[in-house]
């Protein structure tokens, strides 16, 4: 019976998107998100943050699938401009630069952007599948959890922001304890007490989502690109694709599976997005490889690896966006901050109550994969090209349009000086190198949080101290503990190591 | 000389930088407590686990706590002097929403026109693109085709009537 709603789920799925409306949509999304991924400056994130305004007036369906599309097709389009002019056009393609610039320095730009385009697709198809399996399991697992084990396992979705990019894990939890701090701004939902709204009846509601986003990725970068202005860039010259070869495939095949599991695995793991599984998925290609001297001077398999893992890790970080309401990554936190503005519920009742809609995106997401190969191959020197687009037009026009976004949700003035007054807060906040993203995943995730400890406060007779009896959400402590200070013991214990060894010698 | 005094400079900033950021957040973080006192209190009976201020407190104190390790262990550098024209566009953000409060798409053009020409742009069909094309564009797209309603202005008046 379980099998039976699954594909009546699985079937409505795939029809709510044989509405031509939508398919249309969705080859628009693409050819978006392509260029998003393309454009100096923007990627994934930054591009979902600015078109979520533009999603709300439509169903959720059509919305979403809009969202997770542009986050597919930016992912995959880095690549373009990083093997075209060295300039990796989201950070999670830093790692094909290393072998598809060389190569397309040789020539052989069709090779490496056929060989990044086959990866890319293979890998987000796997993911796709993987999440189509992985996220309904999770979801019927997380049924039974009780609010104790929902906080636990918010709490750990925010541990792991302390891993997120290459700054302070301190900086990082800081940031992400100040985003949690912005959501208990407005009328308390538990007692309905106002909190921090200084009379503002704007206030009441919260800070909103959205606007917050644009200024946190759109309006900050903005002011990140005033540092850039000098910046030029040189493009490849590629006269004809010319596709990988049979061999190559030969050569690959096991390199981009390896990269597909790696990415669709860290993709999973909350908060970890595409440019970890991008660097793990490079890392590992080269240390499989027969010929690891090719790496960083055009090996076929360092682009194979790192595309397969950054793709694949779109569909991972879906999983427990979906099952559990906990961003995978920070595209995968402003698609949730959309579930929500649609007023869906990610969480087990997304395979139940809102299954059609649920698979609607996934096939929608499947198919993405296979429209940006082709556009993506096809179209790839017309979207280079649209990386000469000079800043002094496209961050005024970027501008405009994150503004007119921010205010069209509410309609409300207060809503552009938050987008206006968060941008300028990202800014110095990424100068000093506290990331934005904990900032904006706690902001999402700390109206759940302190829901979900008020319940279990209640639940527990306001005896927190019994949650650490309950296994699971004791399990969830632990994993905490882990994610938080596991690398300072791992790199401790490798130090004490490697000193006595040393002593030894 | 001039050199050493330049490197002294940069150092000395380093360090301030280094204990300011914890420090005004931490002074950030007495007074976010501070107004967390004022906030009302419920009976046991409504409180429904927690009063309104507790959670608050509680990220409040983690704030704190992560700050004076900040305070003791930040390696982070300190970042390169901002440029001129950084200055400048957060200044012109901030005139924007001056601007905006005199009419909205008056600021948005204009914020647009002074961005691109700060930045360097010198082409005349740019800037009147930028500046006057995609304003005007935006604001008729989105009033009939998302029906949004922009706030009233000096220019949105001679549209809205």
């Amino acid at each position: 019976m379980v099998w039976v709603n699954k594909m009546d789920a699985l079937l409505n799925g795939l029809f709510a998107l044989a509405d031509p409306y939508l398919l249309m949509l969705l080859f628009a999304a693409t050819l978006g998100g392509v260029l998003v991924g393309a454009l100096p400056g923007l990627n994934a994130t930054t591009g979902v943050a600015l078109l979520l305004p533009f999603t709300i007036t439509m169903e959720p369906i059509p919305a979403i699938a809009i969202l997770t599309t542009i986050y597919c097709a930016a992912t995959f389009a880095g690549a373009i401009t990083a093997i075209l002019i060295n300039t990796p056009g989201t950070s999670a393609s830093a790692t094909t630069c290393l072998d598809g610039y060389p190569l397309a320095q040789r020539g052989e730009a069709g090779r490496a952007l056929g060989m990044a385009a086959v990866s890319s697709t293979i890998g987000g198809i796997i993911s796709v599948v993987c999440l189509m399996a992985a996220a309904p399991l999770l979801a019927r697992a997380a049924y039974n959890f009780a609010p104790p084990e929902y906080f636990a396992l918010t709490v750990f979705g925010l541990s792991m922001l302390a891993t997120i990019g290459d700054g302070s894990p301190v900086k990082n939890i800081l940031s992400g304890a100040f985003g949690i701090l912005l959501a208990t701004v407005g009328i308390d939902l538990l007692t309905s007490v106002e909190r921090f709204t200084f009379d503002f009846n704007e206030l009441s509601e919260g800070i909103p989502f959205v606007p917050v986003m644009i200024g946190v990725f759109g309006i900050s970068e903005l002011l990140v690109q005033a540092d850039n202005l000098n910046v030029k860039r040189k493009q490849v010259v590629m006269k004809s694709i010319r596709l990988p070869s049979m061999s190559d495939y030969r050569k690959v095949w096991k390199t981009i599976l390896r990269s597909s599991g790696i990415g669709t695995f860290i993709g999973i793991l909350p908060a970890e997005g595409a440019t970890v599984a991008s660097m793990i998925g490079y890392n590992e290609a080269k240390r499989w490889s027969k010929t690891p001297e090719e790496f960083g001077n055009g090996s076929i398999e360092g682009i194979a690896g790192s595309e397969a893992a950054n793709n694949s890790a779109t569909g991972g970080a879906m999983v427990p966006t979906l099952a559990l309401g906990i961003p995978g990554s920070p595209t995968a936190a402003v698609i949730l901050a959309g579930l929500m503005v649609h007023g869906l519920r990610p969480g087990p009742t997304m395979f139940t109550v809102q299954a059609d809609f649920a698979y609607a995106i996934f096939w929608s997401m499947l198919l993405v994969n296979i429209l940006f190969f082709f556009l993506g191959l096809w179209g790839a020197k017309l979207f280079a090209r649209i990386t000469f687009v000079p800043i002094q037009i496209l961050w005024p026009v970027v501008f405009i349009f994150s503004i007119v976004g921010a205010y069209a949700l509410e309609q409300s003035m207060m809503d552009v000086w938050i987008a206006v007054g968060s941008g300028i807060l990202g800014f110095y906040m990424r100068r000093h190198g506290f990331s934005v993203v904990p900032m904006a995943i706690g902001l999402i995730l700390g109206g759940m949080l302190e829901t979900r400890l008020g319940q279990s406060m209640v639940m527990l007779d306001e005896k927190w101290w019994l949650m650490l009896t309950r296994p699971l959400t004791l399990f969830f402590f632990i994993l905490t503990v882990m994610a938080l200070f596991g690398p300072q013991v791992w790199k401790y214990i490798m130090k004490s190591r490697s000193g006595l060894q040393k002593g030894n010698n | 000389m001039r050199l050493f005094t330049n490197v002294s400079k940069v150092t000395s900033n380093q360090n301030a930088f280094r204990y300011l950021i914890p420090l005004g957040i931490i002074l950030f973080c007495v007074l976010a407590y501070f107004l967390t006192t004022q906030f009302d209190r419920v009976p046991p009976i409504l409180k429904r686990g927690m009063q309104p201020s507790d959670f608050p407190q509680l990220i409040i104190g983690l704030i704190v706590m992560l700050s004076i390790w900040l305070l003791f262990r930040d390696n982070h550098k300190a970042p390169k002097r901002m440029t001129r024209v950084v200055h400048l566009s957060i200044g012109l953000l901030i005139g924007f929403l001056i601007i905006a409060d005199v009419d909205f798409f008056l600021g948005l053009g204009l914020f647009a026109t002074i961005l691109s020409i700060l930045w360097g742009e010198r082409r005349a069909w740019a800037i009147i693109f930028v500046g006057l094309f995609v304003p005007f564009g935006v604001f008729f797209f989105f009033d009939s085709v998302f029906e949004v309603r922009f706030p009233r202005g000096l220019l949105t008046n001679l549209w809205y009537g």
